[in-house]
């Protein structure tokens, strides 16, 4: 048994084909995590930009503060982050919610010097790049 | 026969070709996962933009009831919903109260709230659904 192992030890033959299967094995695996993870990833992505949905319920054009708060709900699958508010194709500085959870809900506050009567083109654009845009009068 | 064994047993000792016709099995399950997966979300995604638009809910009338609010709603659609917002606007304030109301198809409600005081002057009420349906009613 001690001789047969000795004798395994130092057999040489074969060992080349083995280690090269074995590289082989490894890089196919590593390609195959890599894909999976690719794809994984992907798909999220997708899904989180295709399951965006917010509502505006309601745009108070606020005499007390000067500004256009915008209250927001995401109604969708994903949660959503406000990158940009546009204001007459102009964008605006805004503080209030930065981010929405789903089925949450909060103020937008637009820092906008408005004119009684007018309308405006207020657009919303999420960090996905989905928008939020329609027109409003102020009172 | 012995042509066709000829042949077969080539076949199985023919090596060539194996690792390419893997690749291909398996770039086709991650490609079909991936259109499997969109295709599934988007079909959802529809499915929730056509049940919104299949919602619609009415205010039929809004007065006042002992020391709070009545406002009377109506069902249109042919979905039940459920409404999770009252707003009362006018020109100085916009309040927002929660609500949890679930309406049927075809059917009507009165719904009464007494943390809910309208403004003496002209305002507006306004119903929200959780799917973001609203229905407006305005007082002069």
């Amino acid at each position: 048994m001690k001789k047969n192992f000795k004798r395994f030890l130092r057999d040489k033959r074969a060992i080349t084909p083995v280690l090269s299967h074995l590289l082989l094995t490894v890089v196919a695996v590593a390609i195959m995590a890599l894909a999976t993870s690719a794809t994984f990833v992907i798909t999220t992505n997708m899904r989180e930009t295709m399951g965006e949905r917010v509502i505006v319920e309601d745009v108070w054009f606020n005499t007390a503060t000067g500004t256009i708060d915008v209250y927001m709900r995401n109604v969708g699958k994903a949660d959503i982050q406000v990158s940009n508010v546009y204001v007459e194709h102009e964008s605006q500085s805004f503080n209030g919610l930065s981010s929405l959870q789903v089925n949450k809900q909060g103020w937008l506050r637009i820092a906008y010097s408005w004119t009684s009567g007018e309308s405006y083109y207020i657009d919303i654009v999420t960090k996905r790049g989905t928008h939020i845009a329609s027109y409003y009068k102020a009172p | 026969m012995q042509a066709i064994t000829k042949r077969l047993k080539q076949f199985k000792r023919e090596k060539h070709g194996i690792s390419t016709v893997i690749v291909v099995m398996l770039s086709l399950v991650l490609i079909t996962i991936i259109v499997g997966n969109v295709v599934l979300w988007s079909y959802q995604m529809n499915q929730v933009d056509l049940d919104r638009m299949h919602e619609t809910v009415t205010i039929t009338g809004v007065s006042e009831y002992e020391s709070g609010t009545r406002m009377d709603l109506e069902n249109t659609g042919s979905l039940s919903l459920h409404v999770v917002a009252v707003w009362v606007s006018n020109s100085t304030t916009h309040q927002r109260y929660d609500a949890d109301l679930f309406l049927n198809s075809g059917e009507s409600i009165t719904y009464n709230r007494a943390d809910i005081e309208f403004p003496k002057d002209d305002f507006v009420a306004k119903i929200v659904t959780d799917r973001g349906n609203m229905a407006v009613f305005s007082v002069d």
